[in-house]
């Protein structure tokens, strides 16, 4: 995507190797993260996250779904599990790099759609999965429970909606953030439910404007991408350094120390103790990386308050 | 339904010939030449300018003026209930021919030739008014990205419902099925660039109604004009001038 000289391309490779990159930092080293909540006030929750160059916004919006067929989908021994509506779109602002024209455009909005998803929703059930290159867990990020309003009646669908505005390496990880804060962001009015209803009926529901439950986002885990760039890996990489990745693993991890979803990409195999070794250096990294994001989440609400 | 109480307020408050509350940010984007955020009151867009740089499919190049390419997309969460397609259906493609006609108007186009320049204009929050909101943004992404223009292109829409002209209508007087009329002018030129009305209107008040219009359109150059003096001086003061 970009285009880089062979005096370029070692240049970086070089500077990797001996753990200076071209900004300064250090391999684990992230870009400063600046996060703004409450951007899109129409949105139930919403942020905009900033990682160097990289701009983006997530935003949240809450529907009530009274369709009990929905709510009553799936799962085995926990049938109080609701799977919502939690669909993830990324649209992406055209660069100037052609190769976010047309479809390339959408094949990586796509692409990040479903590993945002795997990373923040994880799969259905409780068994692993394998499917090609992707590994995913279940029960995740968001407790699904806190959605339910009638038991297997009403449900809210949480559509969470995330648009890259300026691309500069490193969209996973801009997005998981932005979607962490949107989600911290967030409130759920208050619904009443008239008491009197027949199973056939719909009940008659009073959304509440006043009142707002907030979300419970302590299990809402942080992506954290690895770059792998000759023999070495780096976190947060600029677009000029994902040019000269051999391949790169996501993987998301929350507070409690839990993996929550995972995902490779890049053509080049990898030797199994290098994917552990990496995996150890995602979760200590993502422990400073969850505590930076919590404390600029913190204050950016108490900016967007005041 | 009453549009205008019979204190003459709007369902906002507003009184029929005051305009909502405007603010624009300048350089939102980093990684494009020219940007900007242009909001009146709920609506909200965001504009990129990318170029003038070299023309993508040799064959569109012109070789005596530059290529202008506009495209303007809604986001998910812009409107009330979430839309399911963006961009491509036919009201984006309309408003992308809009802009484009009305920017290509205003841009020095013969100094530039054999090059492109893209402006992308995205909306974040609709409310009403997001023609004008864009090609507002629009102006000062490309005023931002340095590009030669004769003139700014600002614009505004206006009404007339319950028997009053009313300006910067909002999303929910828009949709009330009056007559809506979007301006675009350029100011120190005194010039109309874009016209366009939905609906039936006596002529004699539609010249009413487009004065009201034109007033609103100057209203927001003088204000973009502020804020790129402001900006121009923030770049001086950070060269050390």
């Amino acid at each position: 995507m970009v285009g880089l000289s062979c005096g370029e391309n070692h240049f970086i490779q070089g500077g990797i190797a001996q753990d200076l990159r071209c900004d300064g930092r250090k391999r684990l080293a992230y870009r400063p993260i600046s996060v703004e909540t409450g951007v899109i006030p129409q949105a139930n929750g919403s942020a905009r996250v900033r990682m160097g160059a990289t701009d983006v916004i997530a935003s949240v919006k809450c529907r009530l779904n009274f369709e009990s067929q929905a709510c009553c989908n799936l799962i085995k021994e926990k049938s109080r599990y609701i799977l919502t509506a939690v669909q993830l779109q990324s649209q992406l602002l055209r660069s100037h790099s052609i190769g976010f024209r047309g479809r390339g455009g959408d094949e990586l909005a796509a692409e990040l759609s479903i590993a945002l998803q795997r990373c923040l929703l994880g799969g259905k059930s409780g068994t692993a999965v394998v499917l090609m290159l992707v590994f995913f867990f279940s029960g995740a990020g968001i407790n699904l429970s806190s959605l339910i309003v009638v038991e297997r009646k009403i449900c809210w669908d949480l559509y969470i909606d995330g648009l890259v505005v300026s691309s500069d390496g490193n969209l996973l990880d801009a997005l998981g953030a932005a979607i962490k804060a949107a989600l911290s962001n967030t409130g759920i009015p208050r619904v009443q439910v008239a008491a009197e209803t027949s199973n056939n009926e719909q009940p008659e529901v009073d959304v509440s404007d006043e009142e707002f439950l907030q979300f419970d986002t302590a299990g809402i885990p942080v992506i954290v991408t690895l770059t792998k760039v000759g023999r070495h890996y780096i976190v947060d990489a600029t677009s000029e350094e994902e040019s000269q990745l051999s391949s790169a693993v996501s993987i998301s991890a929350n507070r409690q120390g839990n993996i929550c979803g995972m995902t490779k990409r890049g053509g080049v195999g990898l030797d199994p103790s290098i994917i552990l070794d990496m995996i150890s250096a995602a979760k200590h990294v993502s422990d400073q990386v969850i505590n930076k994001l919590d404390s600029e989440i913190a204050s950016a609400e108490a900016e967007e308050e005041s | 339904m009453e549009f205008v109480s019979p204190e003459g307020l709007r369902l906002d408050g507003r009184r029929p010939m005051e305009m909502r509350q405007i603010r624009a940010e300048i350089g939102a984007v980093s990684k494009a030449d020219g940007s900007a955020i242009f909001e009146m009151g709920n609506t909200k867009v965001i504009a990129a300018v990318y170029g003038p740089r070299e023309v993508q499919n040799r064959s569109q190049q012109i070789s005596s003026h530059a290529l202008v390419r506009c495209e303007y997309s809604m986001a998910n969460f812009s409107t009330g209930d979430r839309m399911r397609k963006p961009k491509g259906d036919r009201r984006s493609t309309e408003i992308s021919l809009v802009i484009r006609q009305t920017m290509e108007a205003c841009i020095l186009t013969h100094l530039l030739p054999r090059s492109q320049i893209d402006i992308y204009v995205q909306v974040l929050q609709a409310d009403g008014g997001t023609r004008s909101a864009c090609i507002n943004a629009a102006t000062l992404a490309l005023a931002d990205a340095g590009i030669p223009m004769r003139d700014f292109v600002t614009s505004c829409s206006a009404g007339y419902l319950n028997s009053t002209p009313l300006l910067d209508l909002n999303y929910v007087e828009d949709s009330a099925g009056g007559p809506d009329v979007t301006l675009g002018i350029l100011p120190k030129l005194d010039k109309v660039t874009l016209f366009q009305m939905d609906s039936k209107l006596p002529i004699d008040i539609l010249e009413n109604v487009m004065q009201l219009a034109i007033e609103g359109c100057k209203a927001i150059a003088s204000y973009i004009r502020e804020i790129l003096l402001e900006n121009t001086n923030q770049l001086e003061y950070r060269r050390g001038v």
